[in-house]
């Protein structure tokens, strides 16, 4: 039985500037948690902190009930059996495909050894590149063989470092599919660091959001996404709108919103509506794909919504907007 | 091109009366030695240099700042001036034997001890010469290893010594060949250290062949021969490559964290490099400065001898490091001419100074230029460039060797020209490469003996012609001071340039 991986109040120091401050995490077995943030965020120091590659300065970390990392005590990475994926794959190049699976499963027989390589291959959709070293390897086959590798030695969890943003867009949705069924099958913790919020939201069942070093919310994606804490958290999964209320046109929010508040609005939560006293001006109007991006002018105020190409303005024409209060946010406006 | 006319000579002239006494007297034991000294001095190499490369650049311990230049400094100190230190401070009136029968009261019959004038006493010296070529390829391809694919190794549970014999061993390889094999050319082409020591090399045999001899054609036969092992030994090392990559896929590289070790192991680590250094470098070189102090009186002038040595190995160094740098930047742009030159020029470093000096005549000879002054001096250039220019070019393609292919492919996708690709998107990830492949180059034109005899304009003499003729006359103690100021003078740039390598790094640092 697979079990939890937590962080505690753990905190990580360089010199004078904490990178990872008091943070507490908790990795469940089964589920694939991302870590959202920009760069500079602290994710990958959060993720080594994890993989026992470098000590906690505050905080501990335990695997179940098994104590990982403290201040006064490391487990070395290489005790903890903890699988790491990078985004530049780091392979072995002197080894093939199947030497690089084959690398972790040291205590087992060759034979066997060799057997569930190519069973790890097979499983990833590797059938015949068993014996092509890296180099003749594409960017997905590799990250896929890196994948394999860690899951190998069965880990009692996996941590992967933006582990999809190497690859071509074509190919990240397929591998990204191959990959996370694997580990969701494996049935242990996940980390997955990404700076993606759109991978995030598709591939993760929780989300944590990490600025300047400390975690801002976590929780399920729907959740996250939906209830935002902050207009940070809000910014941070997805394009939005920010609108101050002192500015807000009459019938637009079809809520009260008091002053020094701004309001955050996401694209597909500003609604086309003829029948709203609220109008705009529409500057440009892009497709994308299904749906139209229009870029409004309210009031003297930036807008972009996202609505059917079917039935989009066209750029120069005034309309009706309102928005929808599920997808709109209030927080405190932050210059006032 | 000296290469190709000594060649042909090997090949058209025969060898005549006295290449049928050599082939029936003398070639197997010539043959023997040779490849007897360079197994020997490839393993003691090896167990020497990629150790110490890898704990100075892992680990933290006391004293690794200091060790990491300091291992550097027996580059300074060419082979036949470790010879003259070590035949007298082992020799029968040397400190520690004197010492051993003072202690025992014994006579020098009733005790074994090991003698320096033997194959294992040659490659002892060399490996103390040399073993720096290894040293520094095998420590800069550690310090730009992928961090990653240690740290993926970890997660995997893989303990320190399996890290280090097979991921960080394997993946800096094909530098470590390129170091080792550096190592040997130059151990085969030893030629003041063999003839001081008295064991018999093929190159020995050649310098033989023409001195005492005055037979060039049976000196180029002998150099065939000695080609042959020197490109089956690159040959080897390309091959055994196979088709196993070792270009890192890594685009991002972090800086590696040394881990601290304990006390106990700290220590050790000291002591194996502190040992390394003491009898590579301190030993030998604090006995010559003690024998020079100890003659102040039979010193001869040697002024104008080290200006002489300056502007020779300035001039060659220069013109080796243009080469070196064009073959390293157009072997990366790949081609079949690229290849073949490569290969010309590692012949080149393989062929003895007196061989290549011996061409470059046979060249001059043909074009009907004089030995006179400048002349001289520009063949003397051409010579070091013609046999160090591999020296420079190793390192600065195992540099190459290391960046992602793809990166060349993006300066092309952005339209820049071959020229300017090789310019400003190859040159600087060859930067660590060629400050290597500089220092080598300098501190190797510095030390040349054999064809500086041949080829310097008359009364030119050079620090090591002096030191050569002082000691062949058994003046160790005149010979002490030039063997020194050349230690001195190769010194300085090992100094300068270590401080640059130890400082630059590829890609960013996170």
């Amino acid at each position: 039985m697979s079990e939890t991986l937590t962080a505690k109040g753990i905190s990580r120091r360089y010199g004078t500037s904490t990178v990872v401050q008091n943070v507490s995490l908790t990795l469940q077995p089964g589920q694939i948690t991302a870590l959202l943030g920009g760069s500079g965020a602290g994710k990958s120091t959060l993720l080594r902190l994890f993989a026992g590659l470098e000590p906690v300065d505050a905080g501990e970390i335990r695997l179940g009930d098994q104590l990982l990392s403290s201040p006064e005590r490391t487990v070395p990475a290489e005790k903890r059996r903890i699988g790491l994926i990078f985004q530049d794959f780091a392979l072995f190049p002197h080894l093939t495909a199947a030497q690089n699976v084959a690398f972790g499963l040291k205590s087992m027989g060759k034979e066997a050894a060799r057997a569930l390589a190519s069973e790890w291959l097979e499983r990833l959709g590797l059938t015949g590149r068993a014996e092509a070293y890296p180099h003749e390897l594409s960017g997905g086959e590799q990250q896929r063989v890196a994948i394999a590798r860690a899951l190998a030695p069965s880990p009692a969890a996996i941590l992967m470092d933006e582990p999809f943003s190497g690859l071509d867009p074509a190919l990240r949705g397929s591998v990204r599919d191959t990959a996370l069924a694997a580990i969701r099958e494996a049935g242990i913790p996940a980390l997955l660091v990404t700076h993606d919020p759109t991978e995030a939201l598709e591939s993760a069942d929780c989300i944590a959001i990490l600025q300047g070093g400390t975690l801002l919310q976590q929780g399920e994606a729907a959740e996250i996404y939906m209830n935002p804490v902050s207009a940070a958290v809000a910014a941070s999964l997805g394009p939005v709108s920010r609108l101050k209320a002192e500015h807000l046109p009459e019938g637009l929010a079809g809520q009260v919103v008091p002053a020094g508040t701004e309001l955050i609005v996401r694209p597909e939560g500003v609604l086309h509506d003829e029948n709203s006293p609220a109008r705009a001006k529409v500057l440009a109007s892009q497709l994308t794909g299904p749906l139209c991006r229009l870029l409004l002018q309210c009031n003297g105020q930036a807008l972009t919504a996202l609505v059917p190409r079917t039935t989009a303005p066209k750029a120069g024409t005034e309309i009706g907007i309102r928005l929808d209060p599920a997808l709109t946010f209030m927080f405190q406006s932050a210059n006032t | 091109m000296p290469v190709i006319a000594t060649l042909i000579a090997g090949l058209v002239y025969g060898g005549g009366d006295v290449w049928v006494h050599i082939r029936d007297t003398l070639l197997t034991g010539y043959t023997l030695g040779t490849l007897g000294t360079l197994a020997l001095t490839a393993i003691m190499t090896l167990a020497v240099a990629v150790p110490a490369a890898w704990l100075v650049t892992m680990y933290r311990f006391p004293g690794r700042g200091l060790f990491e230049w300091l291992l550097i400094l027996p580059l300074a100190a060419p082979g036949y001036v470790l010879a003259y230190a070590y035949a007298d401070l082992m020799g029968l009136m040397g400190p520690f034997q004197m010492a051993i029968r003072e202690a025992t009261g014994l006579s020098a019959r009733d005790y074994w001890f090991p003698d320096m004038r033997s194959l294992p006493g040659l490659a002892f010296v060399l490996t103390c010469a040399l073993y720096p070529y290894v040293y520094l390829t095998a420590r800069s391809a550690f310090v730009s290893q992928s961090v990653c694919a240690l740290e993926a190794a970890r997660s995997l549970g893989a303990s320190s010594a399996r890290r280090f014999w097979q991921v960080a061993l394997p993946a800096a390889r094909p530098a470590i060949a390129a170091g080792l094999a550096l190592t040997l050319m130059e151990a085969a082409a030893d030629y003041g250290a063999a003839e001081y020591l008295g064991v018999p090399t093929l190159t020995f045999g050649i310098v033989r062949a023409w001195q005492s001899f005055g037979e060039p054609a049976a000196a180029s036969r002998l150099a065939l021969i000695l080609v042959v092992i020197v490109i089956a030994l690159i040959l080897t090392e390309r091959h055994t490559r196979g088709r196993a990559g070792s270009q890192q896929s890594s685009t991002r590289w972090r800086t590696v964290s040394r881990t601290k070790l304990p006390l106990g192991a700290g220590l050790a680590a000291s002591a194996f490099c502190g040992l390394v250094f003491l009898v590579a470098f301190f030993l030998p070189v604090s006995r010559l400065i003690w024998l020079s102090l100890e003659s102040h009186d039979q010193i001869a002038p040697i002024g104008q001898a080290l200006i002489n040595t300056l502007i020779l190995a300035g001039s060659g160094a220069a013109l080796a490091f243009v080469l070196a740098l064009t073959i390293a930047l157009t072997a990366r742009q790949s081609g079949l001419v690229a290849g073949f030159a490569r290969l010309m020029a590692s012949t080149g470093y393989a062929i003895p100074g007196a061989v290549l000096a011996l061409g470059a005549l046979l060249v001059m000879g043909q074009l009907g230029v004089t030995l006179t002054g400048a002349g001289a001096i520009v063949a003397l250039a051409w010579v070091y460039a013609s046999r160090f220019t591999t020296s420079g070019a190793e390192p600065m393609v195992a540099a190459l060797g290391r960046a992602p292919a793809s990166m060349g492919y993006a300066a092309e996708s952005l339209g820049a020209s071959p020229l300017r690709r090789a310019v400003s998107v190859d040159l600087p990830v060859a930067l660590s490469g060629a400050m290597a492949g500089a220092l080598i180059l300098f501190v190797e034109s510095l030390k040349e003996l054999p064809a500086t005899l041949m080829l310097r304009p008359f009364n030119w003499d050079t620090l090591s012609v002096r030191a050569n003729a002082y000691a062949s006359d058994e003046r160790l103690a005149a010979a002490a001071l030039p063997s020194l100021l050349i230690t001195l003078a190769g010194l300085l740039p090992v100094i300068l340039l270590s401080w640059r390598l130890s400082h630059s790094r590829p890609g960013d640092t996170q």
